[in-house]
């Protein structure tokens, strides 16, 4: 469980991934995006991704279980838990396949005001660097390739035939 | 960002080498083919010196290499540094980018609305 997270042997920066962004708006207006599915299924996912919801229940020990639905037709069946709603703060949750996904991981969301602006932190520490990486190669195969960056290693593949 | 994300922090890391902007815009343009120095310095409006400093460390990395084509020494992208970073941004990262992205935008949204309300 992702739960042992915390007292696993490895360093937790080989097993954590961290995402940042700074939004121009108040951190409780940010905040209140996560809070609905309202509001969640207008965002969730990248460009071109939709999402269905079979349940939601924005609590501590609530859960939402959705599919998202690929630009290609692909459904990936999704199941998050909220472990910690301190609104407007900070969101911890646990985020699988299903509810019972052994290699779920746990994510904490934290908004800070910076002025009119929020910074919002996403940490995602997995279980293991093992399962760190096998994340990182499962969303690539969901994911098109389409940051700048992404796009010119692309790009540079395929000239060079690597 | 790239500078956000959770790697042993070396100098000699196309990672790390990717985190600073400039360097970025460098690859951008060495994208569409090689240059010599010079003419990135010009079409980026960086000084040389800044640029030629940012050239050594992308070619410590082997994001960039360098050949000499008579007197001139060309500039270009060098696959074997962006494998790495293929692999890594392709994922997670990725789609997490992506989605803040779509966020924003939403966010946006409501800050519109919700002034149109308090404001009527």
């Amino acid at each position: 469980m992702a739960h042992s997270a915390n007292r696993s042997a490895e360093p937790a920066t080989d097993r954590e991934i961290v995402i940042t962004r700074t939004i121009d708006a108040p951190r409780e207006l940010v905040f209140e995006a996560f809070t609905d599915v309202r509001h969640l299924s207008q965002w969730w996912g990248p460009t071109g991704f939709t999402t269905t919801t079979r349940a939601f229940e924005f609590r501590a020990g609530g859960s939402w279980d959705f599919v998202m639905h690929g630009p290609d037709g692909t459904d990936y069946p999704n199941w998050i838990t909220w472990r910690e709603i301190a609104r407007p703060g900070r969101i911890t949750l646990l985020h699988g396949d299903s509810a019972d996904d052994p290699n779920a991981f746990e994510s904490v969301l934290t908004f800070e005001a910076r002025g009119a602006a929020t910074d919002l932190v996403m940490r995602t520490v997995f279980p293991t660097a093992e399962l760190r990486d096998h994340a990182v190669k499962e969303y690539h195969a969901i994911e098109g390739g389409e940051q700048t960056l992404g796009r010119l290693a692309d790009y540079v593949m395929a000239q060079e035939g690597i | 960002m790239m500078a956000g994300m959770a790697r042993a922090p070396t100098t000699a890391d196309a990672f790390n080498a990717i985190a600073e902007p400039q360097r970025r815009q460098i690859l951008e343009v060495l994208k569409q083919g090689e240059r010599p120095v010079l003419e990135l310095a010009e079409e980026l409006r960086i000084a040389q010196p800044n640029v030629s400093k940012h050239l050594r460390v992308l070619r410590e990395v082997r994001l960039v290499r360098v050949r000499e084509v008579g007197k001139q020494r060309l500039y270009g992208l060098d696959a074997r540094g962006l494998r790495p970073i293929h692999e890594w941004v392709g994922g997670f990262e990725e789609f997490w980018n992506e989605t803040f992205d779509r966020l924003d935008t939403y966010v946006q949204e409501l800050k519109r609305d919700k002034e149109h309300s308090d404001g009527t």
